[in-house]
């Protein structure tokens, strides 16, 4: 009888550690100026493409897309572009002309930090993968899947 | 007879310059080929100011091992030189002597969800809560470069509840 009570108890103890939930609050160690709201890194073997894509929400509520540590191929006529697909596949080069997309402009640079506008009531919960395409030879030279931030 | 033929080599290649011509000027026009050997670089600031802010350094998405473990961490640098983890959008289950770890993301005990052994680890705190966003100040000689994993990891069980795999921000 003892022994059943004190299995109780213990599998009690044992519920309470892991039911309770413990909430922690910290805030950021600086007042944000913008806020980040997604993140990816870039993959494209073919043209040789890399660097991170972070989406910022600024205070006036105008979304930036800003490239950093970015490295692609330079090309002709080549955009920055949002594609509703969660990723977009290495050994895709071509994106199929099904596929849905926000232009954001001219790719201003193969190499270096550069932003980009997003157009306001773009759902970015929809265009969730960055693309660098060429759009003359609708070739993907590589491509950041976002993630929250 | 002999300038017959002259005449008529030079002709086509006449027809062979104006066919050929523009044909070159179009596929230019198509592949730019000087730029494979041309960079355009282009240095742009922020979209604010943000010389006085922390800069984030690494960041990567928890998944959970042990333990159902979400959310974001990343390692953000103060202009003052200290460092810290961040944990935002974050949960996991609750436990007993929960911490907060820096392990090698290379070391095979990470891909198990019990740790054989000792795991190569910095210390950083006890886990603060199991939910909600959370600072962990990072001691000012690990190298990241090593420790390139966020490991939230039950001491008394060696249970890996979760890991984030850190990347270049």
């Amino acid at each position: 009888m003892v022994r059943d009570i004190k299995t109780v108890l213990a599998l009690a103890a044992l519920a309470f550690t892991f039911g309770v939930s413990v909430y922690a609050q910290d805030s950021m160690k600086h007042e944000e100026k913008a806020k980040t709201l997604a993140t990816g890194s870039f993959h494209g073997k073919v043209h040789g493409t890399s660097g991170r894509a972070t989406i910022y929400q600024k205070a006036d509520g105008n979304r930036v897309l800003r490239l950093t540590n970015f490295k692609t191929s330079n090309g002709p006529d080549v955009h920055v572009i949002l594609i509703a697909a969660k990723d977009a596949d290495d050994n895709a080069n071509f994106l199929k002309s099904s596929t849905e997309r926000v232009e954001l402009g001219i790719l201003k640079g193969n190499e270096g930090d550069q932003n980009y506008e997003i157009p306001s009531g773009t759902d970015l919960s929809k265009f969730q993968t960055v693309s660098i395409y060429c759009e003359r030879f609708n070739a993907n030279f590589g491509a950041a899947p976002l993630e929250k931030f | 007879m002999n300038t017959h033929v002259g005449s008529w080599v030079s002709h086509r290649k006449w027809i062979l310059a104006a066919v050929g011509f523009p044909i070159l000027v179009a596929a230019w026009w198509a592949f730019r080929p000087e730029k494979l050997w041309i960079n355009q670089k282009v240095n742009e600031p922020a979209p604010f100011a943000s010389s006085t802010d922390p800069q984030p350094l690494y960041t990567g998405r928890l998944e959970g091992k042990a333990h159902q473990t979400s959310g974001r961490a990343t390692i953000y640098k103060t202009p003052d030189g200290k460092q810290y983890l961040r944990l935002t959008d974050f949960s996991t289950s609750n436990g007993p002597d929960v911490h907060v770890v820096l392990a090698r993301s290379d070391e095979a005990n990470l891909t198990k969800e019990i740790v054989t052994g000792q795991l190569d680890s910095v210390e950083l705190g006890s886990l603060k809560g199991n939910q909600g966003d959370q600072n962990y100040d990072l001691p000012a000689s690990v190298d990241l470069q090593k420790y390139n994993a966020a490991v939230i990891y039950c001491e008394r069980f060696h249970a890996v509840f979760g890991l984030a795999r850190l990347e270049q921000f």
